[in-house]
């Protein structure tokens, strides 16, 4: 049980996949613009983390120990095509919850988080339960820092910022202030 | 428009105190803060004395620079620079080279104020951002303490201080772990007197207790600040110890020790409440101290370092935004202050 | 001047410096900045991302004709996932000790929109030898950023360059900078520093302009 509070803090705060391991980048500084585009994005990749771990796991268990050559190339396809076959059941089933994160989850299916969890997850050598945990960390920690940037954006966006800082390298040096007022949280419950 | 610079602050009526301005605000702290910065200097020597001034050279040094010419002048004599400078070194320890210190300042104004487009629009506290960045960088040299030298070698600097820049010297002194060090490492509490007069290690500014909550006091009165951030800070921070005292009194601190140790009376009087960087309601400010009283605790307690207001206060100023923008009554577009969103 | 016939030349400058794919397109930031806390892990990232792009995009332009439209984009990424996997188990068999640096973050190269970026827009349009042209650029600029974001944070956080001591025995390390959040600082530092001198560029021709126009 301490065990998964640790793995899901980990994933969370400590090791948060946008400010400690620079993964997602490419949503985290495109989308994190406006407060309510980030949160759906974020709510749409802890959606695909979940099924990626699930999938992750079943191809490790069933699949690759036999061909672990083809990891790579297999994590891909299944989690591609598993994250399209759902948006299709989404579609059908749930038109609201579809408007809502539908139109994310082709992006994110691409998105280094996503293929990243799955080869962490392999590397640690979780189980299920561990697995989805972690998932259930990082989703919700790539939310949090996607979610903070944005409130964060739009605040400068009025402000009389220096022009030649407008845009990336603005994001960048916040993101690296965000990632330092993270590093606060090191060690959390390593001891206990 | 959101109107954040200070001094835009709407008001309650009637109106009859005088307009709050950024040089009378900016005043009043560097009054508040007098005691405990003289205080810091007279225990720890004059080294402390040299690091305050480099750190206060780097934050006036690079508002100078990246300022246009013609508001140099203005923007100097408000004395905003020349605080961040001094928060920046009451919070750091007094043995650190004086290049870091400088370093530091630098480190404040640049990536705490200048990117955001200056004062009134950064989103993060710039003493903050620069000492987080120090204790990042130079994770040895700012968390070596320096035993109090008291007045008998008042002029004995120590060699780590003037190491070159770039370079790094042995501290020669005596060197002795803070009060939160102790308890954190070596389960060993420090007496609570020792504590209110300030009289342990740690950093320049942050050990005399009752000076800070004096200063503090002032500020309350003067109206600098909103007292319901501190309160709700230490209050919190109060609580939660006392829970942990009430649980195990031999591993965990009571909550008098908690409150008067470390940084969190600096942090919470002069840090958390800076008006550019807390939200604008009161309810978001009760829901911003508490954030910062828990998550001081979480680290302390839970967390890898003894202390944790620095990075507290961080993290609740990312969350300013988000704050604001659910406590706030939207009247006229959003990011206006609500009439009665004042003292009250 | 108007664009005339694509240019071998111009397509292999284009990534090095107008068209950079860090500097100035900001793309495939995910491995770059997990991976560049010194010079020889960015080397080789950037080594290994060199090999990938180039191969795919080789790849891409002479099978172009036989991938069908609907299913283009899987098909990239199964080209380049095989590339991706070639890198890995030969990174793991040369050179052991820089594989167990880099990781996890080799089989990420897959997920670094640069690659998928330039067979999209680049590879699977054009004949083959402007196609191998454009990726060497690309290629080469993304090398060389990954090379200075490395450089910059190995010798602030270390002191040193290729591991070769730099200022002595008493340096101070920047132990920041090969964290996280130097890695964020660094390359905002270093995209304000290059946008600074584009703009300086900019004021400099503009002004020459000014001139010929006066003297005529």
């Amino acid at each position: 049980m301490n065990e998964l509070v640790w793995i899901f803090i980990s994933a969370l705060l400590v090791n948060n996949f946008v400010l400690a391991y620079f993964l997602g980048l490419c949503p985290f500084l495109g989308v994190s613009g406006r407060l309510e585009t980030a949160l759906r994005l974020g709510l749409a990749t802890l959606f695909v983390m979940l099924i990626t771990a699930l999938c992750s796991w079943l191809l490790n268990t069933y699949v690759l120990i036999y061909a672990p050559y083809l990891r790579l190339i297999s994590f891909i396809v299944v989690i591609a095509s598993t994250v399209q076959f759902i948006e299709m059941v989404i579609k059908r089933v749930s038109p609201g919850l579809f408007r809502a994160l539908g139109i994310f989850l082709p992006l994110i299916t691409t998105n280094c988080a996503i293929l990243g969890l799955a080869i962490f997850a392999t590397n640690k050598g979780y189980g299920l339960v561990e697995g989805m945990t972690y998932a259930l960390g990082a989703g919700l920690g790539f939310t949090l820092a996607l979610v903070l940037m944005a409130g964060l954006r739009e605040e400068t966006q009025i402000a009389p910022v220096p022009r030649l800082l407008r845009g990336t390298a603005l994001n960048l040096i916040i993101a690296g202030i965000l990632s330092m007022a993270f590093m606060g949280f090191a060690g959390l419950f390593s001891a206990a | 428009m959101k109107h954040r610079d200070p001094k835009l602050l709407v008001q309650p009526g009637p109106l009859l105190k005088q307009p709050l301005t950024t040089s009378m605000a900016m005043r009043d702290v560097l009054i508040a803060l007098a005691p405990a910065t003289l205080a810091g200097i007279w225990m720890f020597g004059l080294g402390a004395l040299l690091v305050l001034l480099a750190s206060i050279a780097g934050a006036m040094l690079t508002e100078w620079t990246f300022l246009p010419e013609d508001k140099r002048r203005d923007q100097l004599a408000n004395g905003s620079a020349l605080v961040t400078g001094l928060l920046l070194g009451l919070t750091l320890p007094p043995a650190l080279p004086l290049w870091m210190a400088f370093l530091g300042g630098t480190v404040s104004i640049g990536l705490g104020k200048i990117i955001w487009g200056g004062l009134g629009y950064n989103l993060f506290n710039p003493a903050l951002v620069g000492r987080a960045f120090l204790l990042a960088a130079f994770p040895v040299a700012m968390t070596t303490w320096s035993a109090q030298t008291g007045s008998t070698d008042f002029f004995q600097v120590a060699a780590s201080n003037l190491a070159a820049p770039l370079m790094h010297l042995d501290y020669d002194g005596v060197t002795s772990a803070t009060p939160l060090g102790l308890m954190k490492f070596q389960q060993q509490s420090t007496a609570l007197w020792d504590l209110v007069i300030g009289k342990t290690s740690g950093c320049i500014g942050e050990t005399s207790g009752l000076l800070l909550i004096l200063g503090g006091l002032y500020l309350a009165f003067r109206r600098d600040l909103d007292w319901r951030i501190p309160v709700s800070i230490l209050i919190t921070v109060a609580a939660f110890a006392s829970l942990l005292f009430l649980i195990d009194p031999d591993r965990y601190p009571g909550p008098l020790f908690s409150v008067f140790s470390g940084g969190l009376l600096i942090g919470a009087f002069y840090m958390a409440s800076d008006p550019v960087t807390s939200p604008l309601t009161p309810k978001g400010a009760w829901i911003f101290g508490i954030g910062i009283g828990l998550l001081v605790m979480l680290i302390r307690v839970f967390g890898g370092f003894p202390e944790g207001v620095m990075y507290a206060i961080l993290l609740m100023n990312a969350a300013t935004p988000l704050i604001d923008r659910y406590t706030q009554p939207r009247v006229f577009g959003k990011g206006l202050k609500s009439p009665q969103g004042g003292h009250q | 001047m108007p664009k005339s016939q694509p240019d071998a030349y111009q397509e292999f400058i284009k990534g090095l410096w107008r068209e950079n794919p860090v500097f100035a397109q900001v793309l495939g930031m995910c491995p770059m900045l997990a991976v560049t806390n010194s010079a020889v892990n960015g080397l080789a990232m950037g080594a290994a991302t060199f090999f990938v792009l180039v191969a795919s995009s080789l790849l891409v332009a002479t099978l172009k004709q036989w991938i069908p439209r609907q299913v283009r984009i899987s098909s990239y990424i199964i080209i380049i996932a095989t590339f991706v996997t070639v890198t890995d188990y030969t990174l793991q068999a040369l050179v052991p000790a820089i594989h167990k640096e880099l990781g996890a973050f080799i089989p990420l190269i897959v997920a670094n929109c640069l690659i998928l970026g330039r067979q999209e827009a680049f590879a699977s349009r054009q004949p083959v030898g402007l196609a191998l042209v454009d990726a060497l650029g690309m290629a080469t600029g993304f090398l060389f950023a990954l090379l200075a974001l490395g450089s910059v944070r190995e010798i602030l956080g270390e002191g040193a360059l290729f591991g070769v001591d730099l200022f002595g025995p008493n340096f101070e390390p920047w132990v920041i900078m090969v964290l996280p959040p130097g890695g964020f600082l660094t390359l905002g530092l270093l995209l304000l520093f290059f946008s600074w001198l584009a703009e300086r560029r900019q004021k400099l021709a503009e002004r020459l302009a000014e001139m010929e126009v006066e003297g005529s």
